[in-house]
């Protein structure tokens, strides 16, 4: 078997299992039915969709799947820093001091997934909105800027979600 | 036995009720950034208070109120789907704004005053 071929089945077979597990978990059910009807519509949408989940071209496992436990740490990462920038953005409105500024930064990130996880990160915690995502590029709005330059700002928007998305993807 | 089930379900409803009025006070706060802020990407951020913290903070008090473990699953379904189809929305309203030319909103930033008899000479 070519190596393209075997790289289509375990894309196949990784779309499979995500759509199981989700299917698992939405119906929290092992009655028969429930689960052969799980099977069978998992395999026919992994054969169908697998190619829009994960391109031919990410060829290293861990730029889909992210690892199991840095993948859990960085969802508490990224509540936490939610729930802190929102009581900074909640200060902002009673204040109304707000200092908003556009800030252009590089991400270290190489995986394309691992990239518009952090773009979304960016954009979920309240007070940073992700523009525009170009490459490694980011252009951000950011609603309380402390600084202005470019790195300092970098640090500051994604540093520890960009080390926390690292540790689970590429 | 029955007071340690009343003890758990009375801390259930407590904890409950205090994630609802945190989701209750961002709520609010959202809406009032949204009218108080200057211009479209600033609302935005006001918006997420109501759209993102509010909502979120309404999934974490219905796990905790959820009867047994299959809805809270559900439940954390719905979460993981949320988080990626809120930010792709705000993301694509300021993408449009930025590509438009909207110019965002700053604040002036007063001059340094001089001293008198300062100056080049």
């Amino acid at each position: 078997m070519d190596t393209r071929r075997r790289w289509r089945l375990v894309r196949v077979a990784q779309t499979f299992g995500v759509l199981l597990g989700l299917w698992f978990l939405f119906s929290w059910s092992l009655e028969p039915t429930s689960v052969v009807g799980g099977l069978l519509f998992a395999g026919i949408l992994a054969t169908i969709s697998y190619d829009v989940f994960i391109e031919e071209h990410e060829a290293a496992r861990h730029s889909v799947l992210p690892r199991v436990v840095p993948a859990a740490t960085f969802l508490l990462t990224l509540i936490a820093s939610m729930y802190a920038s929102s009581f900074s953005v909640l200060v902002a409105v009673c204040t109304g001091d707000v200092q908003p500024r556009v800030v252009h930064f590089r991400s270290k990130l190489r995986a394309d997934l691992a990239r518009v996880v952090l773009a979304e990160s960016i954009t979920f915690t309240p007070g940073t909105i992700a523009l525009e995502l170009d490459e490694d590029q980011l252009i951000v709005h950011w609603l309380t800027a402390t600084t202005r330059h470019s790195a300092r700002a970098g640090d500051e928007v994604k540093g520890s979600l960009e080390r926390a998305i690292k540790r689970a993807w590429l | 036995m029955t007071g340690w089930h009343e003890a758990v379900a009375m801390a259930r409803e407590i904890a409950t009720v205090a994630v609802c009025i945190l989701a209750s006070i961002f709520a609010i706060a959202g809406v009032i950034g949204t009218i108080r802020f200057p211009d479209a990407y600033t609302r935005l951020h006001a918006s997420a208070l109501s759209g993102t913290t509010a909502v979120f903070s309404a999934f974490i008090a219905s796990i905790i109120a959820a009867a047994n473990a299959g809805v809270a699953m559900r439940i954390v379904v719905i979460m993981v789907f949320f988080l990626v189809s809120n930010p792709t929305t705000t993301h694509i309203i300021a993408r449009y704004a930025w590509q438009s030319g909207l110019d965002p909103w700053k604040r002036l930033e007063r001059k340094p005053r001089r001293k008198h008899g300062g100056g080049r000479r």
